[in-house]
């Protein structure tokens, strides 16, 4: 009996425990019955929503991913959608999880098994535009925004943020106790560099080379110093056949590449990008190169800890950044937008998450530039604040190398290929010369089945 | 004349589940592959260009092919040595311990329990050149200057994710070879140690004879698992440093997946495939002529 009594005991905990984990609020997953927000503000939305008219005809649900990698991403985006769902009754936006750091796959995945979201942030522009799985935004949308990224004249994204500007995030009391400024000049950044090398007190810079993308951010700072204040149309230049990977420029990339890896940590090939943080708040390195969505990761990691940012200044003496709208964005799918509610839907969605009250939240958690012409009025640090200045006073605004569409698009596997020759080449285990030369290679294979200046693989 | 077959209704019964499930999973998907081989297509866009042998004159021109296969090859070739001389040494000793044989066993089988995922997350950490546990505890030794970046020195990282494999299939392969090593029967050994054979001797030939069957079937898994190897390349090195770990399916997944050549991806699959089957069907004919029936 005390066993029966017992066993009855155990099969009620286990149910209860099972039952509070699916009653559990998961930061990921906002359903029908998601809790309403808790700020004054939201509050506001709340009751501006039961006084608002429907748009929909019936109940309207609409599925919602997004690259939720990042922390401030997942609570910041969690937050208006939970503003939206209580403002709108009769729709429900849904978050699915996005899968962290591997979003572009992850979409594609959901493409395939048919599960394609009917809202999404869109990485991929191009090819999904290409492929016909987009819906062109309307005019109400694109209207929101300073600048958007046109497809044959339609616009299919809705930029979530300013192209994340990078720029050396530096440990500020380590450079005021030892007298180190910030630089004014490559030479001087240079300089800077091996000064901290000789102290021998922590690294120079920090590079998380472990993911490969991470690499993407140095690489643009020179590539954009060598190759794209020479040419900026070099990518299209190789498509037509006229420029190579053998070009003097691209070789000066990997040079300047070289000459500032030699400050990097010992272990940098396998450090994670999500490690880069720890070193800098511990002392371990002076430096980090990487985006503004990095200063709310080191407020995390160590409140106390001051920092300070500054933009490398080329070789030839300009401020080049990554800024501006970029391709990616908020899009609807082309799927959804064909049933009127879920069309409506995802379009107050939008228009919704980029109305100044909501897009703040994004923005500010995440340290994002706007790009709406109606801005947010950004509570926003003084680092972030000489950020937006550079931005302002920049010699060169533009997206990543990898970023731009048109005749310089990349072939969809030349970017990782890029990166992964380049870590050869820091390694010393190739050359130089002998890149360029796999480059080349790789570049004529790839445009034989991707070439936006032929037509190939656009149609 | 030979009787026709009388058609078996209960066996038919039988056999259509698996043979549905098997044929709509395993066989269309691969046939599909061989289909999409032979096309550019991207993964995503519904239009399919047939573009006939060019995937696969990439393949044999492609360098990044060739240093996939080397890599596969090698790590193949590590894990099937090292996993098996690994498996029997714990089944001789989980066969030869007096007492705690169960934990013994128990213990050695616990990394097959763990997924490929985790235990990949598990060494990375392990293997972290700055944080690690191996070089802290090196320094804490004063063997600082024997600290490695594990993962990242191009010339360790293959051979640190063959540890892994080893350390996580061992303890599968050891209750094999455990099976076999006690289906040999003791009088046999009571013999051969009556009549003076040393411990050696008697493991070379009588145990070894004897459990050739396990060899058998270890290898085969062991080859087929090698070459199939992606979650710990993935969760370790992504392919890297540059392509020093990168794989036949880590290529064939990054082509595939995440560089939006689906078609060329599918090729390497269908590769992989043949060098699965020529591989399996010579490894096979090699071990089965060394079996001896009891």
């Amino acid at each position: 009996m005390r066993k029966k009594l017992l066993a009855s005991v155990l099969v009620a905990a286990m149910a209860a425990t099972m039952l509070a984990g699916c009653g559990s609020t998961d930061d990921n997953t906002t359903g029908s019955t998601a809790p309403a927000a808790s700020t004054t503000e939201s509050a506001a939305v709340t009751t501006v929503a039961a006084e608002a008219e429907s748009i929909v005809s019936a109940p309207t649900e609409l599925t919602f991913i997004f690259a939720d990698g990042d922390e401030g991403a997942k609570a910041s985006m969690n937050e208006i959608v939970n503003r939206f769902n209580a403002a709108y009754p009769d729709i429900t936006v849904t978050i699915e999880p996005g899968n962290g750091g591997a979003y572009s796959e992850f979409i594609k995945t959901k493409d395939s098994v048919g599960e394609f979201p009917d809202v999404m942030e869109m990485r991929d522009t191009a090819m999904y535009v290409r492929a016909g799985k987009l819906e062109p935004l309307s005019e109400e949308i694109t209207s929101l925004f300073r600048t958007t990224t046109e497809f044959n004249g339609q616009v299919y994204t809705a930029p979530l943020s300013g192209e994340n500007t990078q720029g050396i995030i530096y440990n500020k009391k380590y450079f005021d106790d030892n007298g180190l400024t910030e630089p004014t000049t490559y030479e001087e950044f240079m300089t800077l560099c091996q000064t901290i090398k000789d102290k021998g007190d922590m690294a120079p810079i920090v590079v998380g080379g472990q993911d490969i993308w991470h690499m993407g951010f140095l690489f643009h700072k020179a590539y954009n110093d060598q190759v794209l204040s020479k040419d900026s149309d070099f990518i299209e230049h190789c498509y037509d056949g006229t420029k190579d990977f053998s070009d003097e420029t691209m070789k000066a990339t990997f040079q300047e590449l070289k000459d500032i890896f030699q400050y990097a940590q010992d272990g940098w090939t396998s450090t994670p990008d999500a490690q880069i943080t720890t070193f800098l708040v511990n002392d371990m390195a002076a430096m980090m190169y990487s985006g503004t969505h990095m200063f709310s990761q080191i407020d995390a990691a160590d409140p106390d800890f001051e920092y300070g940012w500054f933009a490398i200044p080329s070789p030839d003496g300009k401020t080049r950044l990554v800024g501006g709208a970029g391709v990616g964005g908020l899009a609807i799918s082309a799927e959804a937008a064909k049933d009127p509610d879920k069309k409506a839907a995802a379009e107050a969605f939008i228009k919704f998450f980029f109305a100044p009250e909501n897009y703040k939240v994004y923005c500010e958690t995440l340290n994002f530039i706007p790009t709406t012409v109606d801005e947010p009025q950004m509570d926003v640090s003084p680092v972030f604040q000489e950020v937006i200045d550079a931005n302002a006073s920049a010699d060169d605004l533009a997206p990543m190398w990898n970023g731009r569409v048109g005749n310089n698009e990349l072939p969809p596997d030349f970017r990782n290929f890029t990166y992964k020759t380049l870590t050869e080449v820091l390694q010393g285990t190739r050359d130089i010369d002998s890149a360029c030369d796999e480059l080349n290679k790789t570049w004529q294979v790839s445009i034989q089945s991707f070439n936006p200046v032929t037509g190939v693989g656009i149609e | 004349m030979q009787k026709r077959r009388k058609f078996d209704k209960t066996a038919f019964v039988f056999i259509a589940p698996a043979f549905i499930f098997f044929t709509l999973f395993i066989i269309v998907p691969t046939v599909s592959s061989a289909y999409y081989s032979f096309t550019s297509w991207d993964g995503v866009s519904p239009n399919v260009k047939f573009i006939g042998l060019a995937n696969y004159k990439e393949i044999f021109t492609s360098a990044r092919f060739g240093n996939a296969l080397k890599n596969t090859i090698i790590l193949t070739v590590f894990i099937s040595i090292f996993e098996n001389a690994f498996a029997l040494a714990l089944a001789l000793i989980v066969d030869n311990v007096r007492w705690g044989k169960n934990f013994f066993r128990s213990a050695f089988y616990v990394p097959v329990l763990v997924s490929g995922i985790v235990s990949g997350f598990i060494w990375k950490i392990m293997y972290n050149y700055n944080f690690g546990t191996i070089n802290t505890i090196l320094k804490d030794i004063g063997m600082g200057d024997f600290r490695q970046d594990w993962l990242g020195n191009n010339k360790l990282t293959l051979l640190m994710i063959g540890v892994v494999l080893v350390w996580k299939g061992a303890g599968y392969y050891m209750i094999i070879y455990l099976a076999s090593l006690q289906s040999v029967s003791p009088d046999l050994i009571e013999a051969a140690q009556i009549d003076g054979a040393s411990p050696w001797q008697r493991f070379k030939s009588i145990t070894v004879p004897l459990i050739s069957g396990a060899f058998t079937i270890n290898f085969t898994l062991s080859l087929i698992n090698g070459l199939k190897v992606f979650d710990q390349i993935n969760v370790m090195t992504d392919g890297g440093p540059g392509f020093t770990s990168e794989t036949l399916v880590y290529l064939l997944y990054k082509v595939g997946f995440n560089e939006g050549r689906q078609g060329f991806g599918t090729a390497v699959g269908i590769m992989l495939l043949f060098i699965i089957i020529i591989l399996n069907t010579l490894q096979q004919k090699f071990l089965r002529s060394r079996e001896v029936q009891m």
